[in-house]
């Protein structure tokens, strides 16, 4: 199994998609080489900021304790990231415009913790045509939604309710969610991303599959209905983001055992989520699902 | 076309940015100059500011909406304009309420914020207008047209963008360079914009492009350019369509960024006479699957010469040449 | 109480207005010809109860004869003088100054209100108010009006007028039947007040020859003005059918020691024969001028408050000024290009047409002079107003500049205002500065030249402004000498208005302000459209005086680009500018290529959700030429916020005409330009309702069920 790199220099850097995609190898993708550290950490540029967010020890030391816990845990998946997620979040500190600066996830997935995204990927089963099982690429070098640790950071960062992690971890709950969700243009608005979370909570769904239709039919009826304005969101104010950058100079580590705390945003309005809420849970009980109302629909058909 | 199950108002919803404010620490403010911003473009170029530490700018906007149809036909109430920010590479997504100014509920104004650290590059700026129809709350009847631009960076207010063209020398600079050092010049398309790369071991190549020199010099050096720009638009057009999100049926999505607009410059030339997204789904379908992947080559060589206009520099160098050879003989 | 001349020469005039002779006076009033003789040169005064007398005898009321302030009409009453044929038999067709105008409404009102302007009194600081009044006579109405003005005495000349072959002789012709046929006379009436009238004698120099005499005549008042009374008042006659103007005026300097009611009449008509005796040119309705050689010569009179209302010529004030009536009034120029923007009426004299006209042109030629700032009074105001025989029949219009030009117009307002930017940040807001014109030294006066710093006003425009991106530039009197466009502005330069004022115009404060008003001036040519060489700048300055207003186009130009323009590029920092040039990413595909092939598309679509939910469509397909050989899919999808959109499946697809549907796939008929289909979607395949999202329908080449 790919192992923890050998060299770890002090700081997080960046890692450009071209350079990135030389250490990709089959052997990486099937957790039979390593990547080559000293080599990599070559090729890197720069982070424009040196402050105490990008020591890289910190993020280290959240991916150790999460091997540890991917190890120990029944369910390694969604425990893993329901507890990486916050906690990256929390440790990282980042602006969104850092945060879309692919070349930092890249250096994240290879140059930090290639054993990680490894463990945490690897398909259990072989590969159709009988090949050894393999990490997809993008789970490395890839979009927001699917690269390894953008898609925990993202996750995070659009389902927290200001300094509230408390829906992110029931968002990485339904992986389905996750995937399909943010994806979505939807979920930039907060109450929507909220909503969808609080019918998980309140297990109007349970399985992948009616995330998806869910998911769905919140994205279809978005197309002529303005969410935003139906639930209207506290306005942006910039102030306690910046506070919190600031902070994290004397922050000590995040906490393994309670959910950290995320910027003293304000929270998104009560009633804007449960009017949200209420009306996700018509469009629910209203969408097809696959495999819940094929009886019904052949029947009636 | 598109089919709405409620009544619309067809009449245009336009909007223009009149005014920005950037604010920075220390409640220092700065109204920015109106050539920072394009109403022929749609564009704001907030790079343009003075002060580079600004955290926040507000953008003042006027919309015009329907309003003589909207009161005519009747199927709308509670009518709200509201503005929306929103940057893909980001997913920030700001929505700003405007008021009606005037008598007439024509022109709505008001005023949106845009918090630098929420975005990266380019950030839309669209009106919609929403309204109860048959009794449905929060229905988007009427949107601009075209979107406005917001660039962070930029600092004119110009809808296209350049690519970046760099001088390096290959044999000194990052080591993973180094084994190009025999390239003349280079695209890296990994990043927010593509780059170029030009290698300055080759003593002159820069002032070559540039078209410095003598006639004869700059007849090469526009055949070398166009050179250049054939290998650049090649290169761009590989990463856009190597790159694409494709959906959950199969469908390629056209990429929000650069590699969007290449597409859509280049699509037409690969796969004329179709639909930018048809072209798409073909020539995907062709790269991951068919086998005939081999066979586009050629078009797609096509589109990118046609793109950097070889036809004209071939044809501009070879009447150059014979009009050396007319004064070497005169 | 208002006292007109003394009493002598009143006296003597009245006897030879009447004919009377001093003893004839005498024996009526029952005094010696000495005592007359003695009261005309001033030596005496008659008593009170010889007064009446003198009233009676000259059927005078008796404050007439106290106030001495109008003429006796006991004596011949007005009346119209033809001036006899040249005696070397040369013929004159019609005006020659008229001929240079078609009837243009927006002339007249350029050139008319023009010379309010230039005769505004300067004395206060009130502006010049100009009105025109259209005003449509009919019926009874007419026919007073028409024994009025003589009308018996004109119909010979203008029957022997209009039957010649000439131009004017057929524009009179088709005014005298539009009078009879249709029973109708258009007058317009154009009045200034607050401006000096008419003032002088009736044949020497003066405003009042130079108008109604003169007709080619310019006689300019002060270095300001812009053309008083030059050939612009030959367009009062050109705008009448009839060629006739009817002149009140009230003065502001005393002539003849009064200052109301001045009348006279003026008729330009072709060479003409009636009852067997030659006419040549105008002919002028007045009193027969005792004074004159000939008997029949007639000159302006002081008329009385029943006359000038029975010529529709009374004022609404005592303020100095001049109404001009312009009797069977007509807009030939707006005849060009009607029409086409939906104008009620398409007659010549349509009373709405000509009404908006006038509008218009006084709010496209003054806007300036018409716009105020701070606490400044404008210089100018205007108002149009229309009536059917002195009945209101279109509300009156003031003109507002803001209305017609109103980038220019806040532009001006912000700099009288001084509310002024040096930087625009916001929409609307009006940037100043200034740029130089070295005014050079007048010929042989060294040190009279200097550098003067004329205003430069931006601001963003709109479309009522007209062609963007030009600089409007004016003196001191605030009339557009000329626009132009600032030229290679860069791409997405937003559209702006620039107005340029120098000279007087660029306020008291502006170093060498009157020198350059001169400069200027001596090079404006006559039209007053352009500041170029003229022969009196090389004259005055030198012959390379006019470099200095290319100079000060060269500096405006640059300027405005310093205020407006966005940068071209980037710094070519690296000097790799040209290759940068060439690699722009606009997401616009290149100009079509030959092997662009034309697919069928749609054009049409109308889609209702029926009772079962399912989406119910009809489409028109536009096929183009050699499109009808594709086979094209309808492909429906429910629209979504992002990401693909779910494609729902046809639960039925019919042709509806030119086509045929093989297999979900449409077959054009062989020539066919245009096709519909009809389809209604299968509600199993939809993921959400219908009433929740929009649908998107779409052709597909080939088989288009894969999406």
């Amino acid at each position: 199994m790919t192992a923890r790199p050998e060299h770890l220099p002090e700081r997080l850097a960046l890692l450009a998609d071209m350079q990135a995609a030389t250490y990709i190898t089959e052997g990486l993708l099937t957790g039979r080489e390593d990547v080559p550290s000293i080599a990599l950490n070559k090729t890197t540029e720069e982070l424009p900021v040196d402050d105490a967010r990008f020591r890289l020890r910190r993020v280290r030391d959240l991916i150790d304790d999460v091997m540890y816990k991917v190890q120990a845990e029944e369910r390694p998946v969604t425990a893993a990231d329901a507890w990486l997620a916050p906690r990256l979040h929390a440790t990282l500190r980042l602006t969104r415009r850092e945060a879309a600066d692919a070349r930092l996830w890249n250096y994240l997935a290879l140059g930090v913790a290639p054993d990680y995204v490894v463990r945490r990927h690897l398909p259990t089963t072989p590969k159709k045509d009988g090949g050894a099982p393999s990490v997809a690429r993008a789970r490395f070098r890839g979009v927001h939604y699917t690269q390894a640790f953008a898609r925990l950071w993202w996750t995070a960062e659009l389902f927290r309710n200001g300094p509230d992690y408390t829906p992110v971890v029931v968002a990485c709950g339904n992986q389905d969610m996750l995937n399909t969700a943010l994806r979505m243009d939807v979920v930039d608005h907060r109450p929507t991303a909220l909503a969808l979370v609080r019918l998980i909570e309140r297990e109007v769904i349970r399985t992948g599959r009616e995330a998806n239709a869910l998911a769905s039919a919140v994205n279809a009826s978005a197309a002529t209905l303005m969410y935003d304005v139906v639930a209207q969101d506290s306005e942006r104010d910039a102030e306690p983001l910046r506070d919190w950058i600031a902070a994290a100079e004397g922050a000590s580590p995040v906490s393994r055992n309670a959910l950290p705390e995320g910027p003293e945003e304000e929270r998104a309005p009560e009633t804007s989520v449960d009017v949200l809420t209420d009306y996700f849970e018509g469009l629910f009980a209203d969408a097809p699902v696959r495999g819940r109302e094929v009886v019904e629909e052949s029947s009636a058909g | 076309m598109r089919a709405y199950p409620y009544p619309r108002p067809s009449g245009p919803v336009t909007m223009r940015v009149t005014a920005v404010r950037l604010s920075g620490p220390d409640e220092a403010r700065e109204d920015l100059d109106t050539k920072g911003y394009s109403v022929v473009e749609q564009v704001v170029a907030l790079g343009r500011a003075e002060r580079s530490d600004w955290e926040t700018a507000r953008l003042k906007l006027s919309a015009t909406v329907p309003a003589r149809e909207m009161e005519t036909k009747g199927h709308w109430s509670e009518v709200t304009v509201v503005a929306v920010l929103a940057e893909k590479a980001t997913n920030a997504r700001t929505v700003a309420r405007l008021e009606p100014e005037g008598p007439a509920n024509r022109e709505w104004t008001g005023s949106i914020m845009l918090v630098r650290p929420d975005h990266l590059d380019r950030a839309t700026l669209s009106v919609h207008v929403v309204a109860t129809v048959d009794g449905v709350p929060g229905r988007i009847i009427a949107s601009s047209e075209r979107d406005w631009m917001v660039d962070v960076t930029a600092d004119v207010p110009l809808r296209d963008r350049q690519l970046d063209v760099v001088t390096v020398s290959f044999a000194r600079a990052a080591e993973w360079l180094r084994p190009f050092r025999d390239a003349p010049w280079m695209v890296d398309t990994s990043g927010r914009m593509p780059t170029v790369r030009l290698n300055t071991d080759f003593d002159g190549l820069t002032a070559l492009v540039q078209g410095a020199g003598t006639k004869v010099e700059s007849l090469v050096g526009e055949m070398l350019l166009s050179q250049l720009c054939t290998d650049v638009w090649t290169a761009v057009f590989h990463t856009a369509i190597g790159d694409l999100e494709i959906e959950d049926d199969g469908t390629p999505l056209l990429p929000p960024d650069w590699r969007g607009e290449v597409l859509r410059e280049m699509l037409p030339d690969v796969v004329p006479g179709r639909s930018v997204e048809d072209a798409l789904r073909e020539v995907h379908a062709r790269r991951t699957g068919d086998g005939t992947w081999a066979e586009l080559q050629p078009r797609i060589h096509y589109a990118a010469t046609r793109r950097a206009e070889v036809p004209k520099a071939l044809g501009e160098t070879v009447r150059g040449i014979e009009r050396l050879d007319q004064e070497a003989t005169a | 109480m208002e006292v007109g001349e003394d009493f002598g020469p009143w006296l003597a005039r009245q006897l030879q207005l009447t004919r009377m002779k001093q003893t004839e006076l005498a024996e009526a009033v029952g005094v010696t010809r000495a005592a007359v003789s003695a009261w005309i040169t001033g030596r005496a005064e008659p008593r009170t109860e010889t007064i009446n007398k003198i009233a009676e005898a000259l059927k005078l009321d008796v404050g007439t004869l106290h106030t001495r302030t109008t003429d006796t009409l006991a004596g011949l009453p007005f009346t119209w003088y033809h001036r006899p044929g040249h005696a070397d038999g040369g013929r004159e067709f019609g005006n020659a100054a008229a001929f240079a105008f078609e009837a243009d409404l927006e002339v007249l009102a350029r050139e008319a209100t023009q010379n309010s302007l230039d005769e505004r009194r300067r004395g206060n600081e009130q502006p010049v108010r100009v009105r025109y009044t259209l005003n449509e006579l009919t019926g009874e109405t007419l026919a007073r009006f028409r024994t009025a003005i003589r009308w018996d005495d004109l119909f010979p000349h203008y029957e022997s007028a209009a039957a010649q072959d000439q131009k004017v002789g057929r524009v009179i012709s088709a005014g005298l039947r539009e009078m009879y046929e249709r029973d109708r006379l258009v007058l317009l009436r154009v009045d200034d007040y607050n401006a000096s009238g008419l003032t002088g004698d009736d044949y020497a120099d003066g405003r009042f020859a130079a108008v109604v005499r003169r007709q080619l005549d310019s006689r300019k008042v002060d270095s300001g003005a812009g053309g008083s009374y030059g050939l612009g008042k030959a367009t009062l006659w050109a705008t009448s059918r009839l060629g006739l103007v009817l002149i009140n005026s009230t003065l502001a300097e005393a002539h003849e020691g009064r200052t109301d009611r001045r009348l006279i009449g003026r008729l330009d008509l072709p060479w003409r024969e009636v009852d067997g005796k030659p006419y040549a040119g105008p002919a002028w309705l007045g009193r027969p001028d005792a004074e004159a050689d000939n008997v029949d010569v007639v000159r302006s009179w002081w008329a009385d408050e029943d006359t000038v209302r029975s010529l529709h010529l009374d004022r609404e004030s005592d303020d100095p000024g001049t109404s001009f009536l312009i009797v069977g009034a007509h807009d030939v120029a707006s005849l060009a290009g009607a029409r086409s923007d939906g104008d009620p009426g398409d007659d010549e004299d349509s009373l709405e047409r000509m009404h908006r006209r006038l509008v218009q042109a006084l709010g496209r030629n003054f806007w300036a002079a018409m716009t105020t700032g701070g606490d400044r009074q404008p210089l100018l105001e205007a108002s149009v107003r229309t009536q059917r025989n002195g009945d209101e029949f279109l509300k009156e219009e003031r003109v507002d500049p803001v209305i017609y030009q109103p980038a220019r117009s806040r532009a001006l307002q912000a700099f009288l205002g001084g509310n002024t930017v040096e930087r625009i940040t916001e929409v609307g807001q009006v940037a100043a500065v200034t740029v130089p014109l070295k005014v050079p030294d007048i010929e042989g006066r060294p040190g009279s030249g200097g550098e003067h710093r004329a205003v430069l006003l931006v601001t963003d425009a709109s479309d009522a402004d007209g062609r963007p991106n030009q600089v409007t530039a004016m003196r001191g009197n605030r009339m557009t000498v000329k626009t132009s466009r600032v030229p290679d502005l860069p791409l997405g330069t937003d559209p702006f208005q620039a107005v340029l004022l120098a000279g007087r115009a660029a306020g008291d404060g502006a170093p060498f302000a009157a020198e350059a008003e001169e400069f200027l001036r001596t090079s404006e040519p006559p039209e007053h459209n352009k500041w170029s060489q003229t022969e009196e700048l090389r004259m005055r300055y030198s012959p390379s005086a006019h470099r200095r207003i290319a100079a000060l186009t060269t500096a405006t130009n640059k300027a405005v680009k310093e205020l407006v323009a966005v940068q071209k590029e980037k710094k070519d920092s690296n000097g790799t500018g040209k290759v940068r040039k060439r690699l722009k990413v606009s997401g616009k595909a290149a100009a079509k290529g030959n092997t662009a092939v034309a697919l069928p598309k749609l054009d049409d679509l109308d889609a209702t959700v029926g009772a079962d939910g399912a989406w119910q469509v009809t489409a028109e397909v536009k096929v183009p030429t050699g499109g009808d050989t594709w086979h094209m899919s309808p492909v429906a999808k429910l629209d979504v916020r992002s990401g693909p959109r779910p494609v729902v499946r046809w639960a039925e697809l019919v042709a509806v005409s030119n086509c045929e549907v093989v297999d979900g796939v449409l077959h054009f008929a062989p020539g066919a330009r245009r096709a519909s289909f009809r389809g209604v979607t299968d509600v199993s395949t939809h993921t959400v309702r219908a009433a929740l999202t929009g649908l998107v329908v779409e052709l597909h080449t080939g088989r288009g069920d894969s999406a």
